[in-house]
């Protein structure tokens, strides 16, 4: 009661501004943990299932919100067509390369702000090195995937997919197209020539692999070892492993040379409206347990190092420091910047 | 519907009076034209702009107005190459998918029997309702190295490698036709079943053979058909993109792969418009010249 005989009309006023203001500050916060929207992009296939199955639902319950997650590739050409000041993502998930590009547009973020995710701090130096753009969550390794019942030697270097045996019976990629075949044109500077930024050797060497059968996508190159419509090509270890109990007559080799990183990376656009939630959900995916979940179900090899895989992914994963050491990143900064003349070379030598 | 105008309304000031009014019918017209204005006039427009312009003005405002685009494709051979083999490969297809549709389409609208009619008709439409991807894998597994075909006459002993059936141009065609006759038969049908066969009759009565009188008098009238036939498949072929790349391999380039790689891998919205503008430039010509020789063989009346 003494309250009441001491509140006078100016400290009834001042306490009511000062509630209001705090509403003012508290109540967005409330109502955007309450109603916010995060939108992202995620693979389909497995991955999907299991993100839409089980880890999106976790995070939303988590953090008291909707995720809207767009499966259809590709996304870089949605995210150009929408206006930076209200993208159609808060945050990309895309391969390395596509980040690269997406930077150079102004599409996503050139640096993100590693205090705001804490699980950054237990991943692999890989995955935040200069060679990525945002932060890698999961790799997988590129390497050569080979037909284990036509009587082929387990390759052990990637000279061995020019074998003249192999002639149309390798796999490759549309360069222009496919990531993995930009990388393999790279490692073929490397093993041929002076390094990866041989595009001359690199040329040369590819145009010995005719004839060659191209696909535009790895699952594609799945079906094609499968099927047995080639017998070696170049896939990345997940491609093969996800197969793993099924009898099928695949495996994967490492040439010496190196596997190249195929690297999964998030990155928040500048123009998002919940970039706290973006920032919580690229948190969440490094997650030691989400981490363990979809490294376990799609075969990739997770960024965080305190997740503690099973025996069967243990072994094969690239999950200590001695493994992701043979990881070798390319320079997607330096392809991107030459992608227009290379398609049109590797397209000219490829074609007729 | 003037005079109609002028006696409701005699008071109307005579440049009023004047005004065509427009038909109610043609007001039924609206929603597709408002369909074609939303769906093909503004896309068409902002691919166009898009091409004239050094970047997209949705990101960027500081675009400013080119031709290098167009230039690009003009200092490169390996475009024309496009270009044409988009060209060949529409106009073989459409070629083909004539060739095998007509006598299809000429015996559906002839046949007496109800049952017989639908059950055609059902065979001829079945393909359809499976996606284009679904019946490319499908001849994927027919035609590739690995597929039955080769599978087969290896077995036999009649071959020692494989039969080039895919990754090339043959394989490409082999499924187009086979996704667009449908399209060919279906139209071909509807103009068909609508020629009097008095007039064969007549014509045979007359003295004319059999063969004669199909290509004196059948063939001339179903022109119409023809035409529309072979527009629609002619335009769905040369913007194929799952068939082509799927069984063309390394062999086949057409300008709608090239306008998905500008657009989902290398972000080039100007390049892949001005391919775009190009490839519907081209076509519009071979259509006209196409339209302009059918109407030579029928005369003016029987395109009409």
């Amino acid at each position: 009661m003494t309250h009441f005989h001491h509140l006078t009309r100016r400290g009834a006023l001042k306490a009511g501004a000062g509630a209001t203001a705090a509403a003012i500050v508290g109540a967005p916060a409330i109502l955007h943990a309450q109603t916010a929207t995060l939108k992202i992009t995620t693979w389909g296939g497995k991955w999907g299932e299991v993100m839409k199955g089980e880890v999106l639902p976790a995070f939303e319950k988590e953090f008291k919100c909707t995720v809207s997650a767009d499966q259809a590739f590709p996304y870089v050409p949605k995210l150009q067509a929408s206006p930076k000041s209200n993208p159609v993502y808060d945050v990309l998930h895309t391969n390395s390369n596509e980040q690269w590009n997406c930077v150079e547009l102004g599409l996503v973020e050139a640096k993100l702000d590693h205090k705001k995710i804490p699980n950054i701090a237990d991943v692999y130096p890989y995955a935040i090195s200069d060679k990525i753009v945002g932060v890698s969550i999961f790799t997988s390794a590129i390497g050569l995937g080979y037909r284990t019942d036509k009587g082929l030697k387990k390759p052990t270097s990637w000279k061995d997919l020019a074998d003249p045996a192999l002639a149309g019976m390798r796999g490759g990629y549309i360069i222009p197209v496919n990531s993995l075949g930009q990388a393999h044109l790279m490692m073929l500077g490397k093993v041929y020539g002076k390094g990866f930024t041989d595009l001359d050797a690199a040329y040369k060497a590819l145009e010995a692999l005719k004839p060659i059968k191209l696909v535009d996508f790895t699952g594609q190159m799945e079906k094609m070892l499968l099927s047995g419509e080639v017998s070696m090509g170049v896939i990345h270890d997940s491609g093969i492993y996800r197969y793993d109990g099924q009898n099928q007559p695949i495996d994967f080799a490492i040439p010496s040379e190196g596997v190249l990183a195929l690297e999964q990376v998030l990155n928040v656009t500048p123009g998002s409206k919940v970039k706290e939630l973006a920032y919580a959900y690229i948190n969440y995916m490094l997650r030691p347990d989400v981490q363990k979940k979809l490294s376990e179900t799609v075969w990739y090899s997770p960024s965080n190092r305190k997740v503690n895989l099973d025996a069967k992914y243990d072994a094969r994963l690239f999950n200590t420091e001695a493994k992701v050491a043979q990881l070798i990143q390319p320079d997607w900064k330096w392809y991107n910047a030459r992608k227009e003349e290379i398609d049109l070379k590797v397209t000219r030598l490829l074609k007729g | 519907m003037a005079s109609v105008a002028d006696t409701l309304s005699p008071a109307l000031p005579p440049q009023r009076r004047l005004r065509p009014a427009i038909s109610p019918v043609a007001w039924l017209a609206g929603p597709a034209l408002l369909l074609f204005v939303v769906f093909f006039v503004l896309p068409f427009g902002v691919m166009a702009l898009l091409s004239l312009l050094s970047g997209n003005p949705v990101q960027n405002p500081n675009v400013y107005p080119t031709t290098r685009h167009y230039a690009r494709f003009l200092g490169d051979e390996l475009y024309y190459d496009a270009l044409w083999a988009t060209l060949r490969i529409g106009l073989i297809t459409t070629f083909f998918s004539l060739l095998i549709g007509y006598p299809l389409a000429h015996w559906m609208a002839r046949m007496k029997s109800r049952l017989g009619h639908a059950l055609l008709l059902m065979a001829v439409i079945a393909p359809m309702l499976t996606g284009i991807v679904v019946r490319t894998f499908a001849w994927m597994t027919i035609l590739q190295d690995k597929g039955v075909i080769n599978t087969t006459l290896a077995a036999l002993g009649l071959i020692d490698g494989p039969l080039p059936l895919m990754y090339n141009e043959f394989g490409t065609i082999v499924a187009l036709v086979h996704i667009y006759v449908p399209f060919m038969v279906l139209t071909l049908t509807g103009v068909i079943g609508r020629i009097d066969e008095r007039l064969e009759q007549a014509a045979r009565n007359l003295g004319a053979s059999r063969l004669r009188a199909f290509a004196e008098v059948t063939l001339p009238l179903s022109l119409p058909g023809i035409l529309a036939g072979s527009l629609l498949v002619f335009a769905l072929a040369i913007s194929a993109y799952v068939t082509p790349f799927l069984m063309g391999g390394t062999n086949v380039l057409t300008l709608p792969m090239l306008i998905y790689q500008q657009v989902s891998a290398s972000f080039n919205l100007g390049f892949a418009g001005a391919l775009g503008v190009i490839l519907l430039a081209v076509s519009l010509v071979v259509v006209i010249a196409y339209n302009h020789v059918l109407a030579r063989f029928s005369g003016q009346e029987g395109l009409t």
